[in-house]
């Protein structure tokens, strides 16, 4: 079986090499047809799962269409975004005004989300206060069992500093106290889920559209972090998600937004785990 | 303290180690296909997309292996055709050309450029792209381009050493043939000396694709990217292999896509190992045709 | 004729000179691009201050710390461990054994560091966590281990490599005297090729210094000093590769030059020393 495949895999290698090109079928896409573009994407870790299904419609749409996402953080999508080197770039915070004026950026939102501080779903501990919240993360409570679980260390996880949902977590729930220096850096929300997900022991806090049964959300001062409590503002630690352009936005990057802003889009960004605009 | 003694812990330490290094080697490759041989399917490359479909680029592959692999061997091909002129032709030059008194620097520098940290020169491939998209070409990006070049740096000291090694243990009844029936050294080159170590420069070429088929921290620095497709041209961003098992290792969303990342492990280290059993078959296929030539 | 002749040389030697060129250019790039950094005069404090950039503070001294530890402990576990495999094969290679365990390490060079990084990931963190229960089982010590697998290819290479250029005669000299194997490794085999096992081992603390991926992905990345084998800890190159991710003008930014120097330097160190030890070495294994 795994020789028949890999035959079959090595004859495709050869055939890569005879390149064709191809076209396919309809109603919101129809304004990408005749597009050829290449459209690049880069930022904010927690929009690549609405980018990547957004792309890929777009793309089985029209195959000449190529839009290529990378994740870096938002401070990356604002600065690359910035410096030309992509078309659009994504951001969980606004950008600055200093970054506003030096780039000429345009920020546009096209969806609301939380970010919620997460543990392991094996943890006893369900609930914190925020003064708990910031003692585990400025590294004064060390211990499960201070806070009523096992008695194990606690392992912090927490983002680099280009991050959006670090800068929003930051101001909005630890209100501006350390991380200690020991907590484990982690490089997207994705990445902050598994880690999360791997140890038993650990407290991280990721996007809330990221959230599902492999991690579980704390229930911060009595609010559960979900979509509701976010969009009905009981939960306080929200940030809208966006997407900045260099100038005024045009051509595919336009009608990418604009996709993002319409019916389907924000369908998409609502099956995701985030709160549409519209 | 009888000899003995010594001669056992020594025998019992020598077996304890060896059984040790390949235990661990074992179980690792053990452990990731008892993890992956499930996910080693068509579907795990193509997805949904027909196989020919992809192949024609009719229709992309959006949640398969096809694209990484489609951006590995992009790459390869790239910094290859890069590498081995640049690699041949100053091998060439240390062996046959060099003045004795600047080999010796030349081979240092060669050797300091084997030993820089692979994410270095990715810093470096990266810097020069933003200098230049900032002074001079603002349409140029990290790409694939940009990627290969960096990889042909970073394999180059291999095809050097090679080419020059082989070329400087010739025997010098090889050596000295064609020269002494009238050939000039550059026809003594191409017609004699290259070809006969042509085994030794071939290996060193198929261990450097080993390495531009592994190396990940140059591209996640230079324009490998979560999604980009089949790249369109090579100043594109691409997907690469072993990109995507770091990727996945970190941000996997469920049990398939962790499966995958299995199946994506089990694809490049059967792609490095065969390269590297080619490497060792043409060395030894080859020196003994030379050898054994009428 | 004669003008086919230097046309060629030309181009050899161009090429030559391009890529000669290269290794010089990529320091020099690097230093002009860490220059606003070093004309601050802030290079010795940069290299032993704590990280902590809410507080303004762009010290690499956890990170320095945090390679040398990772590199070191590999080194120490890697070190026995190769000595005893190159025994095996140089020395020993019961009923032939020895060759095809060097077929095996031969090609274990082959395995790409990603993939000793994933298994790290989903195989060895999960075990150092339980093992030892302190900690997240991202850390040091299991940085090390996976990087004294990589590593070890290289080392046992050149130990049998230096095993092998000891004068069989003197063996047979050890062998009619009536010597142990023990006595032939002291007092015939480690004389005549300590220097070569000295190169060996510190072109791979080379290797496992320059390694980005093992330590960037379970080594943890925090930018504490660390205080024990099971502490999270970030490596310089784990640092080039998180840093450049995010930002591309700010001081931190410029640390990661400054990182790649101080790495440059150390492995052109390693290897400048490596040829005075050992001048006849004639491959050079992998990187």
């Amino acid at each position: 079986m795994i020789i028949r495949n890999l035959t079959a895999l090595l004859i495709f290698m050869i055939m890569l090499f005879f390149l064709v090109a191809g076209n396919c079928f309809a109603g919101e896409l129809d304004r990408f047809k005749g597009e050829k573009q290449v459209l690049r994407i880069s930022g904010g870790t927690a929009h690549i799962p609405v980018m990547k299904e957004a792309a890929k419609r777009i793309m089985t749409f029209n195959p000449d269409i190529r839009i290529t996402i990378a994740g870096g953080g938002s401070g990356a999508g604002i600065k690359q975004v910035g410096e030309g080197l992509v078309d659009i770039g994504n951001s969980g915070r606004k950008a600055t005004e200093a970054e506003i004026n030096k780039y000429g950026l345009k920020m546009i939102k096209w969806a609301i989300d939380g970010v919620a501080a997460v543990v392991n779903p094996k943890n006893l501990v369900k609930t914190l206060t925020r003064q708990q919240l910031q003692d585990i993360f400025s590294g004064k409570i060390a211990n499960w069992k201070e806070l009523g679980g096992n008695d194990k260390p606690i392992n912090v996880y927490t983002r680099d500093k280009a991050s959006g949902t670090r800068s929003i977590f930051w101001k909005k729930a630890l209100e501006k106290k350390d991380i200690t220096s020991r907590a484990n850096v982690v490089v997207s929300n994705g990445a902050m889920k598994t880690a999360v997900n791997n140890d038993p022991y650990s407290i991280g806090y990721v996007s809330v559209g990221f959230i599902n049964d492999s991690v579980f959300a704390i229930v911060l001062d009595g609010v559960k972090p979900t979509m509701d409590s976010v969009k009905q503002g009981q939960y306080t630690v929200a940030r809208g998600l966006y997407s900045n352009t260099k100038g005024d936005v045009k051509g595919l990057a336009k009608k990418f937004i604009d996709y993002l802003l319409g019916p389907e889009g924000q369908k998409i960004a609502l099956e995701k785990g985030f709160i549409p605009v519209s | 303290m009888k000899p003995e003694f010594f001669d056992r812990l020594f025998n019992y330490f020598s077996w304890g180690c060896s059984i040790l290094l390949v235990g661990a080697v074992l179980t690792i490759v053990g452990f990731l296909i008892a993890n992956g041989y499930q996910s080693l399917n068509l579907h795990l490359i193509f997805d949904d997309t027909r196989p020919l479909d992809a192949i024609f680029l009719k229709s992309q592959v959006f949640d398969g292996l096809f694209p990484a692999i489609a951006g590995t061997l992009f790459l390869i091909t790239l910094s290859i055709i890069v590498a081995i002129p640049l690699g041949l032709a100053t091998g060439i030059f240390l062996a046959e050309y060099c003045p004795p008194k600047i080999k010796g620097s030349f081979s240092l520098l060669f050797d300091i450029l084997a030993g820089i940290p692979s994410i270095v020169v990715g810093l470096f491939g990266f810097c020069v792209t933003i200098f230049l998209h900032h002074y001079f070409y603002t349409r140029l990006f990290p790409c694939l381009l940009i990627s290969a070049l960096s990889l042909a740096f970073l394999v180059l000291p291999y095809i050097i050493r090679t080419t020059q090694i082989s070329l400087e243990t010739l025997p010098l009844s090889v050596r000295l043939t064609a020269p002494s029936l009238g050939a000039t050294k550059l026809q003594n080159i191409f017609y004699v000396l290259l070809p006969s170590s042509l085994s030794g420069i071939l290996s060193g070429i198929i261990l450097s694709i080993g390495r531009c088929a592994e190396d990940t921290a140059v591209i996640m620095l230079t324009g490998a990217v979560a999604t980009a497709g089949i790249p369109k041209s090579v100043f594109s961003s691409f997907e690469a292999l072993p990109f995507y098992i770091y990727y996945i290792s970190s941000q996997y969303s469920d049990n398939s896509e962790l499966m995958k990342g299995y199946g994506a492990c089990l694809i490049l280290l059967f792609i490095c190992i065969s390269l590297f059993v080619f490497a060792h078959w043409i060395k030894k296929r080859l020196s003994q045709k030379i050898l054994y030539r009428p | 004729m004669d003008v086919k002749e230097t046309i060629f040389k030309s181009v050899f030697f161009a090429a030559s000179i391009l890529s000669a060129g290269i290794t010089l250019f990529i320091l020099g790039f690097m230093i002009v691009l860490a220059l606003p950094i070093l004309k601050q005069g802030l290079f010795f404090d940069m290299l032993t201050g704590p990280w902590a950039p809410d507080h303004g503070l762009f010290g690499l001294g956890p990170m320095i710390i945090g390679t040398i530890c990772i590199a070191l402990m590999a080194l120490v576990i890697s070190f026995p461990v190769s000595l005893g495999c190159s025994f095996f094969i140089g020395i020993l290679n019961p009923r032939g054994l020895g060759k095809w365990l060097k077929k095996i390490i031969e090609s274990m060079t082959a395995v790409p560091t990603v993939i000793y990084g994933f298994v790290g990931i989903f195989f060895l963190v999960p075990l150092v966590r339980e093992l030892f229960l302190k900690g997240s089982g991202m850390c040091i010590l299991s940085a090390a281990i996976m990087l004294s697998i990589l590593i070890s290819p290289t080392m046992i290479l050149f130990f049998v490599q230096s095993f092998s250029m000891v004068p069989q005669n003197d063996l047979n000299a050890v062998d009619a005297l009536g010597g142990n194997t023990a006595q032939k490794f002291f007092y015939v085999v480690l004389p005549h090729s300590w220097k070569g096992m000295l190169t060996g081992i510190i072109l791979s603390f080379g290797r496992a210094m320059g390694d980005t991926l093992i330590a960037l992905m379970i080594s943890g990345n925090s930018v504490a000093f660390p205080g024990s084998v099971l502490d999270s800890a970030r490596t310089l190159t784990a640092h080039i590769a998180l840093i450049i991710a995010a930002d591309f003008d700010s001081i931190e930014f410029k640390t990661i030059f400054l990182s790649s120097i101080f790495l440059y330097i150390m492995t052109s160190f390693g290897i400048i020393m490596s040829r005075f030890s050992f001048k006849k070495r004639k491959t050079i294994n992998e990187t």
